[in-house]
């Protein structure tokens, strides 16, 4: 596909600092830094009312923050002290609504030329860039028509158009795909992160689906009650989950609690034994071991099987109380060690319930948290 | 450097225009109450001294009071009975044409109180009233039924407020997700225990909001307590106000106290309908899209069709059609005689220059009120919802005060207070403009806010987005999407205007005269089929500039293709 050169500025960098955000009495944001670099794909990932959204529009300007700073391309946006208050418009941001927010009395055309004619861009060379950003979202062939009769997958793509058209500095993204069913949702997602490639350009993220975060970014920022949990890579994220929130939000874990029995443990692993007497042992990953310790254990890391299998440790009896059917997997509730335990199987062999199995599950897989 | 980007700008602007705004809700209100306290010689201005002892001269006016309650407790039972059934018909059952009857349920309105009183005058008066006129033909005693009683008036408030009741109480119904009637069917409750036990409480708060709000407004009505009670010498608190403001000496500050006391009840009341609305939208409004539940009412549905056309015959058809015939009689009477029909009555009523001049202004002002109103109040409504600029609720419940006030009681205010304003506007058009502008404010507001509602904020936020002014974000999304709000509220403000009376009547001098008081003057002053005729020609005038009026818009914006 012809890429016309892109105008505006080069992707840029985004520093948050301090940020606190109050509505009235209640802090939505309490403080929080991250920085994402040029060029990188950034999400917020938490659950509904974590800050994230409230976050994102700081960062756009729609959302006056209390005190802290933003900083686009090293220039400060917004700063407590000295004050800074750059309006939304003159960031050189662009942004993708949760709700589209297409403007239904207009065409789709001009809906994507919205921004270039703001910036008021001859008009031979508008068309040319607005053919192309519908070109991107294969929405040219619609281009004339009632923006009020698009499916809400269409206006989704129109929405993206319109936000990457006039070759903004940074694309921000809120909840874009919460209102597609499942199946556009996970095409979208494919095509976003496409479109990020294409146009190597930073944006930031921001939703409350695990896949669409692992999916689409370079960097997971894991966000609760308005703080940071975790910010990592998305395999950092979902292997090495820092604290017990962020191994169950992202992903489904199972927590296993326990007091230390160091002089079990080989070399390289820690080993616990928990209130009902079972010792797991499992990988620090560089982190110290208190005098709780608890361990996550992913749903898929745990095998079954019938037979005792071969192996000195993390190898248990347990009873198959609950099996639920999934399509794509099995899931089990077992009963361990006097507490139940979730497990996520093949289908291909499903075990009966009532039955007795043997658990498996490699140390490198019971990550420690930390403490 | 650092403050390169701070631009005041809008917010500037806003708060002159809002502070402009309230100064001139609160500017009259202020006047009033100064001159409710004004004890000493009832003539001077400013005050010589100040004590309560208006206040507590208001007992002897008693028999005013209670009948001002009297006749709105009777009219507001009627109306919400009126809104309540047809609002029930025409959003729940399964009556034929009930789209187009929704539509012309708003009739009522617009056949306004005085011309409802009127009309109703030339039926239902005692002695010439052309029911009583058949009635004693017919061998009966005296008259059969008497409009002048306080039954009377309280009917005729009733039939033109019915609307309102309607529109309110059949949003309420309209709201209410069927899925929580099916939900009490699903579990074993029959038809009648679902309507008592779930409908009932679900649809209730907003029948009591309606019923308060219709109340409020009866209270401070006007016209048809004016045309009806005055010859019988029966007054209401706004009557007795404009009575006493207009005989001589005038009693201002007595009249002030009156009004100063109907504003506190109705204050008071409106206060209570937005708590009630606030409290009981819950229930009902769940923001999901869903049709609400018809009832099939097999049989009943021609009988119940009849009872609908039955209310907009009475309360639309028979008044336009008594006041089309008597407009075209010498004498009005019950009883058509060729030699008794006559053109004479127009041809009068358009040679009198009074009525020639008056009817030009009040079109001219309608004019200017809409056209001035859409932009100030649409620029109010931006600045309430959208700006979060801190303050605004102070300012949206300030600007909603009119609606607490009835307009010849702030029209009262207005009188005082501008009369000692340094720029001579008293008595002329300038000054009903500003009234206009001024009661008519939460009416705008209102319409304008409805739609404004209605936007989701995101479409102005993308615009901002994708690096848009204020001003080109205001041009290019917000007054596109607002046009049809823009529109009605326009609609709504001139037609208000060109037949406002309780603030007209007070403040039209004598060299710039309006057409609704002309008509109430003609009705007292002149012959009843004269004022039929110019009400007519009222109604007239209005109907074609609107007619006009769409087409030339409709013409201006004509869209290409599509």
């Amino acid at each position: 596909m012809s890429q016309p050169p892109v105008p505006g500025r080069r992707a840029a960098s985004i520093e948050v600092r301090d940020l606190v955000v109050r509505y009235g009495t209640v802090t939505a944001v309490r403080g929080i830094s991250f920085s994402v670099a040029a060029g990188e794909h950034v999400t917020l990932l938490g659950p509904s009312g974590c800050g994230k959204t409230t976050t994102l529009r700081a960062i756009a300007g729609l959302e006056p923050p209390e005190s802290g700073e933003i900083r686009i391309d090293g220039q400060p946006v917004f700063s407590s002290t000295p004050r800074v208050r750059v309006p939304p418009e003159q960031r050189g941001l662009s942004m993708v609504f949760q709700s589209y927010a297409i403007w239904p009395h207009m065409t789709v055309f001009d809906n994507v030329a919205y921004g270039l004619r703001v910036r008021k861009m001859p008009e031979a060379e508008l068309r040319e860039r607005v053919a192309w950003a519908l070109g991107l979202v294969q929405m040219r062939e619609l281009a004339t028509r009632s923006a009020a009769k698009l499916s809400g997958g269409q206006q989704q793509r129109v929405a993206l158009a319109r936000a990457f058209v006039f070759g903004p500095a940074v694309l921000l993204f809120d909840e874009p795909l919460s209102n597609l069913d499942a199946k556009l949702r996970a095409e979208m997602r494919l095509e976003i992160k496409e479109l990020q490639r294409t146009l190597g350009i930073t944006s930031v993220y921001v939703t409350h689906d695990l896949e669409e975060a692992l999916a689409i970014s370079d960097r997971i920022v894991v966000m609760r009650d308005g703080a940071i949990e975790q910010a990592g890579t998305p395999a950092e994220i979902y292997d090495l989950p820092r604290n017990p929130f962020v191994a169950d939000f992202v992903g489904s874990a199972n927590l296993i609690e326990g007091r230390p029995r160091p002089e079990l443990a080989g070399p390289g692993l820690v080993a616990l034994q928990t209130a009902g007497g079972a010792i797991v042992h499992g990988t620090a990953y560089g982190r110290r071991p208190g005098d709780r310790m608890c361990l996550s254990v992913r749903t898929v890391h745990v095998r079954l099987s019938r037979e005792r299998p071969a192996g000195a440790v993390n190898v248990w009896p347990a009873t198959v109380r609950r099996r639920v059917f999934q399509g794509d997997f099995t899931q089990y509730h077992l009963d361990w060690d006097g507490r139940t335990l979730v497990v996520r199987g093949v289908t291909a062999d499903p075990v009966d319930e009532g039955s007795t199995v043997y658990l498996t599950v490699e140390p490198r897989h019971c990550v420690l948290l930390e403490g | 450097m650092k403050f390169r980007r701070f631009r005041p700008g809008p917010r500037l602007v806003s708060v002159l225009v809002g502070a402009a705004a309230a100064v001139l809700v609160l500017y009259p209100i202020a006047f009033l109450l100064q001159a409710s306290l004004s004890v000493g010689d009832p003539q001077a201005r400013p005050p010589e001294a100040y004590g309560l002892d208006n206040f507590a001269d208001l007992p002897r006016y008693g028999h005013i009071f209670a009948n001002t309650v009297s006749v709105a407790v009777a009219a507001t039972a009627m109306a919400v009975v009126f809104g309540f059934v047809m609002g029930w018909i025409l959003s729940r059952t399964n009556v034929p044409g009930r789209g187009a009857l929704e539509q012309l349920m708003a009739l009522p309105y617009y056949v306004t109180p005085l011309m409802g009183a009127l009309a109703w005058s030339l039926i239902g008066s005692p002695s010439g009233g052309f029911v009583n006129q058949v009635w004693r033909a017919l061998g009966g005693e005296s008259h059969l039924i008497d409009v002048t009683t306080p039954y009377g008036i309280a009917w005729v408030m009733a039939l033109f407020e019915g609307s309102v009741a309607f529109v309110m109480i059949g949003a309420v119904m309209k709201s209410m997700d069927p899925a929580l009637e099916e939900a009490s069917q699903v579990l074993g409750a029959g038809r009648i225990r679902t309507m008592l036990r779930i409908t009932l409480p679900l649809v209730l708060p907003g029948v009591l909001g309606a019923a308060i709000f219709v109340f409020a407004e009866m209270l401070g009505s006007f016209s048809a307590a004016l045309v009806l009670g005055l010859p019988a010498r029966f007054y209401v608190v706004t009557t007795a106000m404009y009575q006493l403001v207009s005989q001589y000496p005038p009693q201002f500050p007595r009249a002030a106290a009156m009004g100063v006391s109907l504003f506190g009840v109705m204050f008071a009341m409106v206060y209570v309908y937005r708590r009630i609305i606030r409290a009981g939208s819950y229930a009902t409004i769940t923001g999901k899209a869903f049709r609400p539940r018809a009832m099939d009412v097999a049989g009943l549905r021609w009988p119940l069709l009849g009872l609908c056309g039955a209310y907009l015959a009475i309360a639309v058809v028979l008044p336009v059609v008594t006041l089309l015939y008597a407009s075209f009689q010498r004498l009005a009477t019950a009883f058509p005689r060729a030699s008794n029909f006559t053109l004479a009555n127009y041809e009068t009523a358009l040679s009198l220059d009074a009525v020639r001049t008056a009817l030009w202004d009040s079109l001219l002002l309608g004019l200017g009120t809409a056209s001035i109103g859409v932009v100030l109040m649409g620029f109010l409504a931006w600045m309430i919802y959208r700006s979060r600029l801190p303050g605004v609720g102070a300012i949206e419940y300030v600007l909603m005060f009119p609606q607490a006030v009835p307009r010849l009681v702030f029209a009262f205010g207005m009188l005082w207070a501008w009369l000692i304003f340094p720029i001579p506007i008293y008595g002329t058009l300038w000054l009903l403009l500003i009234a206009y502008l001024t009661v008519f404010l939460p009416l705008g507001l209102r319409t304008i806010a409805g739609v404004m509602l209605q936007i989701d904020r995101s479409l102005e936020e993308s615009a901002q987005m994708c690096g848009a002014s204020w001003g080109y974000r205001m041009r290019t999304v917000t007054m596109p999407l607002l046009r049809p709000g823009l529109i009605a509220a326009w609609l709504l403000l001139f037609i208000a205007s060109v037949r406002e009376l309780g603030a007209s009547i007070l403040l039209m001098g004598p060299k710039a005269k309006v057409i609704t008081p002309t008509i109430v003057e003609s009705w007292f002053s002149t012959s009843t089929e004269l004022t039929a005729a110019m009400a007519l020609l009222q109604t007239l005038a209005v109907s074609v500039a609107l007619v006009l009026l769409f087409t030339v818009v409709r013409r201006a914006t004509q869209p290409v293709g599509e």
